[in-house]
């Protein structure tokens, strides 16, 4: 691994969000294709992340400043790997069910998908099924998180999966579901791609349902 | 003859000095004077605006005399009454005193026969109740779970439906909206007598939670209205989580819940002056490798226990957390969490301290956590009653007499102070460990489970009134009927 290929991982390790997009442009300035930036650098600075994580040696907060230096370097990295036809991870729509206002939980799943490399959009809580509807629409995402804490609103993740179906739009995107009552079992009944019981976990899982691990 | 002689009747101790209590109350008033709150109901706007608030959009920020003149009108003395009149079930509030019982809407249950961990049902909020109703160091009743097999706008109405006759303790309701609040109500002033004979003997306490950070949600605030013009006794509870939806520190944490609550209080002390008011947070931590909320973290409780000198110190009584547990069964995880926090909510004076019984970080309700927990409490109590310092236990006579070499079995003082100085357990065994194998060598787990299943079969709790059947039976009819015709979301 080259030398700058090397500092920015460690940028992403540390979190360093300042560092970060200066380290890519350098990357860049020195004659390194963008695919490989991303690949080498801070994929492999973001896979260090989750391996401390998971061994309990690094803790959220830390994690979530190294997701937004990830951002922070595919700010520059992004319209490039576009124009280069490079295949990214995709977009993620974030949201909370209508009628429910925990959104601690998408949160964090949307900053771990974040570190992940995708590009997340957030709806924010109490969402009905339309607006996300309307906003796959606008925003052609590849994956669609639904959170719901309560189970008197866990339904509503049944209800947006059907107004989906409804909309054509249900096998443009896959759909995972996650928050403390929500269970496999639920998510096979209600027709989900897939259930995450973590924000990690999440993140690992909309990697898997885009083909990327 | 004593002179200037100072008595602690009982143990306490404290997380602040009164500088730092007095710092905590004027940032507080800062908060809410200069970044004010996310009021979401127009009404509540309105009146706050018309008493004093500065209203832009939605944001409403408090002067702080706003504030202290609703403190100076909520009472920090008041009784909640149990609804047969049984002295020894009323909760007197009040400075020196803490007060426990369970928590609301956990999703699961231990079925107290099969031992699993399964969705909570209809007959759970009546054993429940039973419980709380025979356990002597519970206090107040909530149900420890939502209803899963009944309409889901109706969980929080058949709770209560279904509590209520199985004790005569108080109990604090919690409420979707409006009609569910307005069904609840009339099953609880049926028993009282009317109305009025509500308003002077309170048999149950009002529940409502906003959102943070500085968020006053339309429902938190509609069933805040609701109550304050039924005058309901009522608990306004945020659930700030440290690093996640409040600062990570302990004190910035306590001060947004205080700022949280306070919105409340001068909400509804403007509407009903003098509405008898627990201020409210569960305090406690995001677990930044689990990220779960913590039921069972040190913070919890010394959270909790700064919040509660808080709202001591600003004159009001406080809904405290305890009891409850992150671990997934009875193990020694639920029995330290629990006690320990139980201890701390009991040294504090934490006046109502719920959840006790919560287990899996409040996912699941535990009828054996509640009953451990109840020794704890027991215990914690005997801790917080003190020692009482005068000749009499001091017994220097006593000791003269008996002299050395002598025995103290049969001296009249012994006689005299062995069960009042004494606490006697009910679950920890003191046998010798003879006797222990004798009675089948049964661990604590297993004499919790079999202490619940005796309550369970010969607890009988006293009855509700006729009238107060009837109604019950009605407006469960009439909510049914709401709910088949979709009409539940109305206020
Ligand atoms: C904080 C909290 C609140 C706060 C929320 C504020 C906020 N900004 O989010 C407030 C005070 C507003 C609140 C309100 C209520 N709450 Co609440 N709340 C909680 C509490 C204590 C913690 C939730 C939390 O944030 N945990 C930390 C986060 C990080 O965890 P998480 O959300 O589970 O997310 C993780 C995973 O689930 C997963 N995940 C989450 N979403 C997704 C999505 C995807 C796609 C994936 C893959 C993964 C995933 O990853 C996350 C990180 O690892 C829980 C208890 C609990 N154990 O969950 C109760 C709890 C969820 N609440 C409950 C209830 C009942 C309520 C109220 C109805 C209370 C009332 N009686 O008035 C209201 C409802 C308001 C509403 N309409 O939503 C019950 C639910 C019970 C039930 N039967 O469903 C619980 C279980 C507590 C209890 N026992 O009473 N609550």
């Amino acid at each position: 691994m080259s030398k700058i290929l090397e500092q920015l991982a460690t940028a992403i390790i540390e979190g360093d969000i300042d560092n970060t997009p200066k380290l890519v442009q350098k990357a860049l300035d020195e004659g390194l294709e963008p695919l490989t930036i991303l690949n080498d650098g801070m994929v492999m600075g973001m896979n260090e992340v989750g391996r401390r994580f998971k061994a309990g040696d690094m803790f959220v907060p830390e994690v979530l400043m190294s997701a937004e230096a990830m951002q922070a370097g595919l700010k520059v990295l992004r319209p490039l790997l576009v124009a280069s036809g490079a295949k990214l991870l995709g977009k993620v729509i974030m949201a909370t069910v209508q009628g429910d206002l925990h959104d601690i939980g998408k949160n964090l799943v949307g900053m771990m998908c974040e570190g992940a490399g995708f590009e997340v959009i957030d709806l924010g809580f109490d969402v009905p099924a339309e607006r996300i509807v309307q906003a796959v629409k606008e925003h052609k995402p590849d994956i669609v998180g639904l959170s719901a804490l309560l189970t008197t609103t866990m339904r509503q993740m049944a209800y947006t999966i059907k107004a989906l179906e409804e909309a054509g739009l249900r096998d443009k995107v896959k759909v995972m579901v996650g928050g403390a009552p929500v269970d496999e079992e639920f998510a096979k009944k209600i027709g989900a791609d897939g259930y995450g019981s973590n924000a990690a976990a999440g993140a690992e899982l909309a990697k898997k349902l885009v083909g990327a691990a | 003859m004593r002179t200037n002689y100072r008595v602690n009747s009982g143990t306490r101790f404290h997380v602040f000095s009164k500088d730092q209590l007095e710092q905590l109350f004027w940032d507080t008033l800062h908060i809410l004077e200069y970044t004010g709150l996310d009021v979401h109901h127009e009404e509540a706007r309105e009146i706050l605006k018309k008493a004093g608030a500065w209203v832009d959009g939605i944001r409403v920020r408090l002067p702080s005399y706003m504030v202290r003149k609703a403190l100076s009108m909520a009472p920090r003395s008041f009784t909640l009454w149990a609804r047969d009149g049984d002295p020894k079930k009323n909760i007197h509030i009040g400075p020196g005193r803490a007060h426990f019982g369970p928590g609301p809407t956990c999703p699961n249950f231990i079925d107290p026969y099969t031992l699993e961990r399964r969705p909570y049902i209809k007959g759970d909020a009546e054993l429940v109740a039973k419980v709380v109703d025979a356990l002597p160091n519970i206090d107040f009743c909530e149900s420890l779970g939502s209803i899963s097999d009944v309409h889901v706008d109706l969980s929080a109405l058949y709770e209560f439906a279904y509590m209520f006759p199985n004790t005569s303790k108080p109990i604090v309701a919690w409420s979707f909206r409006w009609d569910d609040s307005e069904a609840i109500h009339k099953i609880a002033i049926t028993e009282a007598g009317g109305q009025e004979a509500f308003e002077r003997r309170p048999n149950y306490v009002h529940y409502c939670e906003p959102v943070s950070p500085l968020v006053s949600t339309f429902e938190a605030l509609d069933k805040l209205i609701f109550a304050a013009r039924h005058r309901v006794p009522l608990v306004f509870t945020p659930c700030p989580i440290a690093g996640a939806t409040a600062p990570c520190t302990l004190a910035g944490l306590i001060a947004q819940a205080a700022a949280e609550s306070w919105m409340g209080l001068t909400l509804a002390q403007t509407i009903a002056p003098g509405l008898p008011f627990f201020m409210g947070g569960v305090t406690s931590i995001l677990d930044m490798q689990t990220m779960i909320f913590s039921y069972g973290a040190p913070e919890l409780a010394l959270a909790e226990c700064g919040l509660t000198e808080l709202a001591h110190y600003a004159g009001l009584p406080l809904w405290n957390t305890g009891g409850c547990t992150d671990s997934k069964t009875l193990d020694e995880q639920a029995a330290i969490e629990g006690s320990f926090s139980v201890m701390a909510a009991a040294l504090c004076g934490g006046d109502l301290t719920h959840d006790v019984g919560y287990t899996e970080s409040a996912m699941t309700g535990s009828l054996f956590q509640l009953c451990m927990m109840d020794e704890a409490i027991g215990w914690s109590r005997r801790v917080t009653r003190g020692i009482e310092v005068n000749e009499e236990t001091l017994a220097v006579e006593v000791i003269k007499s008996v002299g050395p070499n002598g025995h103290y079995l049969r001296h009249p003082h012994t006689r005299k102070f062995f069960k009042t100085e004494f606490w006697y357990p009910t679950l920890c065994d003191r046998h010798n460990y003879e006797e222990w194998k004798a009675a089948g060598s049964l661990p604590m787990r297993e004499r919790v489970i079999a202490k619940v299943r005796e309550i369970l079969e010969t607890h009988t709790p006293p009855p509700i009134k006729k009238e107060t059947r009837d109604v019950i039976e009605k407006v469960l009819a009439d909510a049914e009927a709401r709910a088949k015709s979709g009409d539940t979301k109305k206020k």
